[in-house]
């Protein structure tokens, strides 16, 4: 009876619940949509945030003091410390490999290099896209182009392994005759004058750094040149992070064993540091604090953003949801009315109003969060350029938010039912 | 005759009209406080942004450079400082003078930079420090020393360091060690006298590192204005920078902007439900004025201009809780409240009204009422 009384009035009326369906459709997409989109930012951003540039800085521990001004390192290049190029591919075994998305080894030499006179600069020896062999018997493909996609090139950059050169803009600016695309240009040792080497100009390059004043070389080529084989002094990581909280920024060695493992699990700079630094023992490994505290500061403030916007979205969503589900309940004051003249009784009346607005919301909910998943996606598409992964861990959220939204709407109206007088209403007063 | 009319419908079904008052109440909330929050998040985040540090920077023009004397050619102190009071921008958050020597620690070169300590905290708010940036005892003899030569040297904050340049020394305390996590760790910072004296460079500099607020064209204008007064300089924005920021920006400003319009359809749709169980609740009154002879044009105008109202309404109210709102907003996000714009306001109000009408369309239903019919009981 029960059953053939909620099914009756899904067949005999199905126009008046159109509009609650309508409702609960577009209120569960809204919320699918912004759910998704919040859920989702904070990875999104941060790998936006990756334009910015490396974020952790590698160093040899044992290094004396750089002499650097205006990116020009005075160190003679058999002074210092260097860093060893064979380790470097286990920088994708640590616990957090897959949020390192590029590193950059550097290697500067200073550098004679024959203008209309001699010119004194240096030669920074890099990758551009370089294979780094993994041991786990892959390649990683890395370098400046990874690191540092804010550099602009005109022209093209060197390959890997040929005798090829990139010129800094403000240099190339200094002696346009010399350093035009397609040149050669002879770099010599400061101070010895014997061994000179012959580069082809592929391309000027703009950094906006102390770059524009150097030649960008490939690493094997600065190796070569300057007798280090195998070997460089700076690596520059670029990798996905957490913004720091308090409990980041905690010393590791102070922590309880569970407190260890939560922070050794969080992708935070300060984890994956000290994880570059267990696979590359006798470095330095720090955060460079202008781009990863901007990050963080950014990421965190604009995540708290979208949770209070999202949330009044779906305070929003719940209240058409409810209005319209209270709307149907007043609707059908007469149908009521007759239920109660006949008997009914007003648990048995609400019953039958719930057990439809349940089934209602159980319908809405999945064709808006089928609805949801496509504005997420096409919403994510226009935002970041990639669409966004619905999870499906939302389906049941949103499931059980349609049905306490709509049981929750009508409850209201359906109490104030209960006191109805069917005589009057029957009379059509 | 019309407003009377108006009057009494709105009064007679004051309980249904609360639903459609609520739901637009509370959208005009959202809404203004959004719109308020999209029109300021730019001065906000680009606030934010300026944890980067500096991003124009006055160097010696390319014209020294270009005779090959080297970028370590200096400019006038006073020059550049002149330049910045006479264009004096609230949107330029910091500026710092630098004059970079080699000078030795017992022995070992290490590069000095001279510039204003109390700025460096303003210019480059990233930077960590570890003890204070200048020691009040003594101003002019204080130093900010970065942590790789803190670890070189052995030194704590308080201690004592020896610079000597070609004769000269000086004697230091350490105010604190610097964690920046980039080449400035292996500087020395001083007060800019100090190294001038030291060096024999008085009243020069080598680089002027300036923080400016605003978007990447203002930021850009700034420049080109500080660049005409200063010609024989090269004065330019970094660009990685701006750009990476303007981008962002973007992006956020597009979220923002796609849930405003997700909430106003959903708000909209409240409003339609809430119309048309009014409609139908209507059907008799409709009838009635139809019997009276009252013209179709007429009754729905006069339910338009109810819903028309109803809208103002909540937008009126919705808009005065959406700056209340948005300060809560700005003061939880970003810690300083978000300043209300007064466009806001009317915006609101109109956009409540177009979702009012565009929800009260099924009104027009009320058109097809045969007033028989309704007598009839059908």
């Amino acid at each position: 009876m029960f059953g053939r009384l909620v099914r009756e009035s899904f067949v005999r009326n199905p126009r008046r619940k159109l509009l609650t369906a309508a409702a609960l459709v577009v209120g569960m997409a809204v919320a699918t949509s912004t759910l998704t989109i919040v859920l989702e930012v904070g990875d999104r951003l941060a790998r936006e945030f990756r334009s910015l540039g490396a974020n952790l800085l590698v160093t040899p521990q044992s290094d004396t003091l750089p002499v650097e001004i205006g990116g020009v390192d005075y160190r003679p290049v058999d002074e210092g410390a260097y860093l060893s190029e064979d380790a470097l591919g286990k920088l994708k075994t640590i616990f957090w490999r897959h949020n390192v998305l590029g590193f950059t080894p550097f290697l500067d030499v200073p550098a004679l290099v024959n203008g209309s006179h001699e010119m004194k600069t240096t030669l920074i020896g890099t990758w551009y896209e370089h294979e780094v062999s993994v041991p786990d018997g892959t390649t990683f493909k890395t370098g400046l182009s990874f690191t540092h996609p804010s550099w602009k090139i005109q022209g093209r950059w060197f390959r890997d392994s040929a005798n090829e050169a990139v010129i800094g803009a403000n240099l190339a600016a200094r002696d346009p005759e010399v350093f035009a695309i397609g040149k050669k240009i002879r770099v010599a040792h400061s101070g010895s004058a014997n061994a000179a080497w012959d580069l082809v100009v592929t391309g000027i390059v703009s950094t906006e750094g102390s770059e524009d004043n150097g030649i960008i070389v490939p690493l094997s080529f600065a190796q070569r040149f300057s007798g280090r084989r195998g070997q460089f002094r700076e690596l520059f990581v670029s990798a996905l992070t957490k913004p720091a909280d308090s409990f980041s920024e905690r010393d590791p060695l102070k922590m309880t064993p569970t407190e260890y493992d939560r922070w050794f699990c969080s992708p935070y700079i300060s984890s994956i540091s000290y994880q570059i630094k267990t696979v590359l023992p006798g470095t330095d490994v720090r955060a460079i604090r202008r781009v990863a505290d901007t990050e963080g500061s950014i990421l965190s403030r604009v995540s708290t953003l979208l949770w209070i916007v999202t949330l009044t979205a779906l305070g929003a969503a719940a209240l058409a949801v409810a209005a319209t589900s209270a709307t149907t309940v007043l609707e059908r004051r007469a149908e009521i009315g007759v239920m109660k003249a006949l008997g009914a009784t007003n648990a048995l009346v609400a019953g039958i109003f719930l057990a439809e607005q349940l089934l209602l919301a159980i319908a809405g909910a999945a064709v808006g969060f089928v609805v949801g998943a496509v504005l997420a996606r096409s919403l994510g598409a226009s935002i970041f350029g990639t669409a966004a992964s619905v999870r499906l861990i939302l389906f049941p959220v949103i499931l059980g938010l349609a049905a306490i939204v709509a049981l929750v709407g009508s409850l209201i109206p359906l109490r104030r039912a209960a006191h109805f007088n069917p005589a009057p209403i029957l009379r059509g007063e | 005759m019309f407003w009377r009319l108006l009057w009494k419908l709105l009064r007679a079904s004051s309980g249904r009209l609360t639903v459609a008052i609520l739901a637009l109440v509370s959208c005009a909330m959202v809404v203004s406080a959004l719109l308020n929050l999209e029109f300021d998040i730019e001065r906000k985040l680009t606030q934010e942004f300026r944890m980067l540090g500096a991003n124009v920077l006055i160097s010696p023009g390319n014209a020294a450079q270009a005779t090959g004397i080297g970028p370590g050619e200096p400019m006038s102190e006073s020059d550049v400082s002149g330049a910045l009071q006479d264009l004096e921008d609230p949107a330029v958050v910091a500026s710092a003078p630098f004059l970079y020597v080699v000078e030795r620690v017992r022995d070992t070169p290490v590069v000095v930079a001279g510039t204003k300590l109390e700025e460096l905290p303003k210019l480059e708010p990233a930077w960590r420090i570890d003890g204070a940036w200048t020691s009040p005892q003594d101003h002019l003899n204080s130093c900010v020393i970065g942590r790789n030569v803190a670890r070189q040297f052995q030194l704590l904050p308080g201690g004592l360091l020896n610079l000597t340049y070609l004769g000269k020394s000086a004697q230091l305390t350490v105010a604190g060690i610097l964690d920046a996590g980039g080449t400035e760790d292996n500087q020395v910072f001083v007060q800019l006298a100090k190294a001038q004296d030291l060096a024999g460079l008085n009243g020069q500099i080598s680089l002027a590192q300036l923080s400016v607020r605003g978007t990447t064209k203002s930021i850009s204008q700034y420049s080109a204005r500080l660049a005409a007064r200063l010609p024989a300089y090269d004065v330019r924005p970094i660009r990685q920078v701006t750009e990476a920021e303007s981008d962002l920006l973007n992006r956020i400003r597009l979220l923002v902007v796609s849930m405003v319009v997700l909430i106003l359809v959903l708000t909209a749709l409240c409003v339609l439900a809430t119309m048309a169980a009014l409609a139908m609740e209507r059907r008799q009154d409709v009838g009635l004025m139809k019997a009276l002879g009252g013209s179709i044009e007429r009754i729905v105008a006069l339910f338009m201009a109810e819903v028309g109202v109803l809208g103002a309404a909540g937008g009126f109210v919705g808009a005065i809780l959406g700056i209340v709102l948005s300060r809560w907003m700005g003061q939880r996000v970003f810690g300083t409240a978000i300043s209300s714009r007064w466009e806001i306001f009317p915006l609101t109000i109109a956009l409540m009204v177009a979702v009012a009408l565009a929800g009260a369309l099924p009104l027009r239903m009320l058109g097809k009422v045969k007033p028989a019919m309704i007598f009839r009981g059908e």
